[in-house]
C-alpha cells in the first residue's frame, strides 16, 4: 500500500510540476508583464552595428540599438541590453535574454535550431586589403600570395569565415583562415602586416575606413546574406509578434529611414528584404555522422592545445629558474629589474600579455606569427610562476649547503648548479607539475589571438551544429585523455619523492 | 702555516673579534676553547674567507687575508688548501657518499670523473667507511656523515684543516670514532685547527691551546699550560 500511495503522491507532484511550467506562448505575457524585452549583443562587434557611444562610452550607439528600440516599442515594452561574447549569444536565450540583435546571418543552421525571425537587413561580404599590397583583385586570392597561401582574417564563427572556408575547400582560395574574436582585430592586423587581407560585411569597413585610412576595400563586395533576429525555439509567440513588428517597421518606412540616417542605403535594403528568398532549415545529422564530421577537427586542436603547453612550459621552467637565480644571487642592479619583471607578469592578466605581443609588438616592426606570439607569452607569463616557485624551493636549501659548497672551493655559480638547483629542484617539483596542468587549460585563452586550440575549435563547432551537450561530453573526454596522463605523472613525481631519503639521525 | 695578527670584527658595531693574536706554532694541531658565543666559530670561519674581517691580517697555507671583501679568485684559491668540516656536516644530500667526496676533486680540482671517484673511494676507506660509498648521506649515522665531511674535506689535499665543533652535534657513542680519525689525521702530521669543547681531546690532540672570552684571547700555550 505505501508504495502504491508513494507512486500515486508522486504523479500527483509531477501533474503539479507540468501545471507550473509556462505553457507555450506565455513568454510573450511574460515579455510585457516585465515591461521590457531583453535582446544581447557584443558591444565589441563594433560599429555600425552596437558599439559605446564615443561621445559617451556609458552609452551604447549603433542602427541595431535604434533597431531594437524600434522592435520594444512595437511590443509595447522598454529595451534592455545584454552584453555577450558574439560567437556565444544565441547560448544566452532562454536563460535571461529574449532575443540576439547583432549582425546574426541567416543560415540553415540557425533556421535549424532557433527561431529566425524575418530578415531586416542584407549584407554582402567585402574583402578589405593594403593600398599598397596585393590583392589587388577579389579572385586573386583564387592563385598564390605574396608568399604562399594568402592570410586572411575574419570574425570567428561569423558568414564571412564560413564562407571564406568553403572557397578554400572547393579550391577556389588558397588561404589561411583566421578567427578573430573581435571585428576591428582583424583589420589592424591587415594594417601591421600580419594579415593579406579581410572579409566581412560591408557595411562594418564603410564604417570604420576613416580610422584605417592605408586600407581599401579590394573590388566589389561577393556573396552575401541577411541579418535574423534570433529567438528561442520554445517562444513561438514572441518570434510571431517579432515578425510582425519588423513587418509593420518595413511598411511604414521607419526601418528605411533609419538606415537612410545610419548611411546603410535604405532604399536598396527594403529592395533586397522585399525579395528575401526563404532559406530551409538544415537536417539534423545523426550522433554518428556528427563525431564523424567533427572528431579531426577537434583532434587537430587537442594537438594544438598540446603542441602550446609542451613548447612554453619548458621555456617557462628555464626562464624562471633564470629569473629566481638572478633575483638571489645576481648583482645588486638586477635584483629590483627581475623582482618588477616578476610583479608586472603576475600582475595582468594573461589575456592582456597575449594582446600586447600579438597586436602592439607588430606596431614596432615585430609581428610575431600567431603560434610563436602565444608561446611566447604563455611561457612569459608562467615563468614568473616558476621563478617564485624555484625561489621558494632555492630558500628551502639549508644555506650550511651553500657554505659547504664554497668551503670545498666550487665558485657560486658552481655551487648553484651542482648542489642547491639539483635540491630545490627535488623540493618544486610538485608545485611544478600542477603548474603544467594549469598552463594546459590556460592555452584556451590563446584563441584571443586566433590560435584554435581545443576549447575554441568545441564553440565554433558547437555553435555551428547547435549540438552543444553531445560535442562538450566528446571535447571533455579527450581533455581527460590529455590530462590523466600528466596527473599520473605528477603521482610519479610525488612517490619518488616521499621514497624514504632517510632523516638525519 | 697559519699566522693570525691583532684580528678585530664588529658586528653591528659590537667586537666580536678583539686584536686576536696567534702566538704558537705554525704547523700544529691548534684547539680554540671558550665559552659559547666567545668567537671560536667566528674566527675559524674567518680563516677561510666564509667570514671578513674590519682590522689585522691572516696568513694561511701561503695566503694572505687582509680587511673587507675577498676577491672571487682569492677565496678559490685559499679553500683549494684548507679544508673545513662543519658542526652538521652539510654533507649534499641529493648525491651519493662517493660522490659528495669526488665533486670538489672533479669540479675544482678538474680530474677526470674516474680518477675522481678513485681519490673518493680511498679516502672512504681511509674514514672506515669503505662499504657505504653507493648510499645516500640520510641514511647513515651522524657519526659516519661527519666522517664523510672529513673525507670530502680531505679529497683537495687541503694543507689545513679546519673542524667547527666537530662532534657536537653527535650522540655521546658517536664522538669517539670521530675523534679517532681526526687524532689519526693530527699524528700524521695534518696542520689544523679545531674549535672544540673537549678538552679531553684537546689535551690529547693539540700542541696548542686557544682559549677565547668576549672576542679577546684569554690564555694561549700548550694544553698543560692553558686546560
Amino acid at each position: 500500500m505505501k508504495g502504491v500511495g508513494r507512486a500515486v503522491s508522486g504523479v500527483l507532484l509531477a501533474a503539479g510540476w507540468v501545471a507550473m511550467l509556462p505553457a507555450g506562448g506565455a513568454e510573450l505575457d511574460e515579455v510585457r508583464r516585465r515591461g521590457e524585452l531583453v535582446w544581447a549583443a557584443d558591444q565589441e562587434g563594433g560599429g555600425p552595428h552596437v558599439y559605446p557611444d564615443p561621445a559617451d562610452p556609458r552609452t551604447l550607439a549603433g542602427f541595431e540599438v535604434e533597431f531594437a528600440a524600434l522592435l520594444a516599442n512595437e511590443l509595447g515594452v522598454r529595451p534592455r541590453f545584454q552584453q555577450g561574447q558574439w560567437d556565444r549569444l544565441p547560448l544566452l536565450l532562454g536563460q535571461s535574454v529574449d532575443c540576439v540583435i547583432n549582425g546574426i546571418e541567416l543560415t540553415p543552421e540557425r533556421r535549424r535550431d532557433y527561431h529566425c525571425s524575418r530578415p531586416y537587413f542584407g549584407y554582402a561580404l567585402q574583402l578589405i586589403g593594403r593600398r599598397d599590397a596585393p590583392p589587388a583583385a577579389a579572385a586573386d586570392v583564387a592563385g598564390t600570395g605574396p608568399s604562399g597561401a594568402w592570410r586572411i582574417g575574419v570574425l570567428s564563427g561569423s558568414a564571412a569565415e564560413s564562407e571564406m572556408r568553403g572557397l578554400v575547400a572547393r579550391g577556389a582560395a588558397q588561404a589561411e583562415v583566421v578567427g578573430y574574436d573581435g571585428t576591428l582585430d582583424s583589420l589592424e592586423q591587415v594594417r601591421t602586416g600580419v594579415l593579406d587581407a579581410a572579409l566581412m560585411d560591408d557595411c562594418i569597413f564603410t564604417f570604420y575606413a576613416d580610422r584605417f585610412a592605408s586600407l581599401r576595400a579590394v573590388d566589389r563586395p561577393f556573396a552575401g546574406g541577411l541579418y535574423t533576429v534570433l529567438s528561442a525555439r520554445d517562444t513561438p509567440l514572441l518570434a510571431a509578434a517579432i515578425d510582425e513588428a519588423i513587418g509593420r517597421l518595413i511598411a511604414d518606412g521607419r526601418l528605411k529611414s533609419l538606415y537612410d540616417r545610419w548611411d546603410l542605403a535604405g532604399r536598396q535594403q527594403m529592395l533586397l528584404l522585399r525579395d528575401a528568398t526563404e532559406i530551409p532549415a538544415a537536417r539534423q545529422r545523426s550522433l554518428l555522422e556528427l563525431v564523424s564530421q567533427t572528431l579531426p577537427l577537434l583532434l587537430a586542436s587537442a594537438g594544438m592545445t598540446v603542441l602550446l603547453s609542451c613548447a612554453a612550459f619548458p621555456l617557462a621552467i628555464v626562464v624562471g629558474l633564470a629569473v629566481a637565480i638572478g633575483r638571489m644571487y645576481g648583482p645588486a642592479w638586477l635584483r629590483p629589474l627581475l623582482t618588477g619583471y616578476v610583479e608586472v607578469l603576475r600582475g595582468t592578466p594573461l589575456m592582456l600579455q597575449l594582446y600586447a605581443i600579438f597586436f602592439l609588438l607588430p606596431k614596432i616592426g615585430l609581428a610575431l606569427p600567431a603560434l610563436v606570439a602565444a608561446i611566447a607569452g604563455l611561457a612569459l607569463n608562467y615563468s614568473a610562476y616558476e621563478s617564485e616557485i624555484y625561489r621558494a624551493g632555492l630558500k628551502a636549501v639549508p644555506p650550511g649547503q651553500f657554505e659547504a659548497a664554497l668551503a670545498l672551493g666550487l665558485s657560486k655559480w658552481q655551487a648553484l648548479r651542482y648542489v642547491l638547483v639539483p635540491q630545490a629542484v627535488r623540493v618544486v617539483m610538485p608545485p611544478v607539475t600542477s603548474d603544467f596542468i594549469a598552463l594546459f587549460k590556460d592555452t584556451s585563452v590563446c584563441s584571443a589571438i586566433t590560435v584554435i586550440e581545443l576549447t575554441k575549435r568545441y564553440s565554433v563547432l558547437a555553435l555551428t551544429t547547435g549540438r552543444i551537450v553531445e560535442l562538450a561530453v566528446v571535447t571533455a573526454l579527450l581533455y581527460l585523455a590529455m590530462s590523466w596522463p600528466l596527473a599520473l605523472l605528477s603521482r610519479w613525481f610525488e612517490r619518488r619523492l616521499e621514497r624514504p631519503a632517510g632523516g638525519r639521525p | 702555516m697559519i699566522g693570525i695578527e691583532s684580528l678585530s670584527k664588529l658586528r653591528s658595531g659590537v667586537a666580536v673579534l678583539d686584536r686576536v693574536s696567534l702566538a704558537g706554532p705554525a704547523a700544529a694541531v691548534t684547539a680554540l676553547v671558550g665559552p659559547s658565543g666567545s668567537g671560536k666559530t667566528t674566527l675559524l670561519r674567518c680563516l677561510n674567507g666564509l667570514e671578513t674581517f674590519e682590522a689585522g691580517a691572516i696568513t694561511i697555507a701561503g695566503h694572505r687575508l687582509t680587511p673587507g671583501p675577498h676577491a672571487a679568485e682569492v677565496l678559490v684559491q685559499l679553500r683549494r688548501d684548507v679544508g673545513m668540516v662543519f658542526q652538521q656536516f652539510n654533507l649534499f644530500p641529493h648525491l651519493s657518499v662517493l660522490d659528495n667526496v669526488a665533486l670538489a676533486p672533479r669540479l675544482v680540482g678538474r680530474l677526470a670523473g674516474a680518477e675522481a671517484r678513485r681519490r673518493a673511494g680511498a679516502l672512504l676507506e681511509r674514514v672506515g667507511l669503505s662499504s657505504f660509498t653507493a648510499a645516500r648521506p640520510g641514511t647513515l649515522s651522524g657519526g659516519q656523515q661527519q666522517r664523510v665531511a672529513i673525507a670530502r674535506a680531505l679529497a683537495m689535499q687541503p694543507r689545513v684543516m679546519l673542524f667547527d665543533e666537530p662532534t657536537s652535534a653527535l650522540d655521546p657513542g658517536m664522538t669517539r670514532e670521530v675523534l679517532d680519525v681526526i687524532v689519526g689525521l693530527a699524528r700524521a702530521g695534518q696542520t689544523m685547527v679545531v674549535v672544540t669543547h673537549d678538552h679531553a681531546f684537546a689535551k690529547q690532540a693539540a700542541n696548542w691551546v686557544v682559549e677565547l672570552a668576549e672576542g679577546r684571547v684569554a690564555r694561549q700555550g700548550t694544553a698543560a699550560e692553558v686546560l
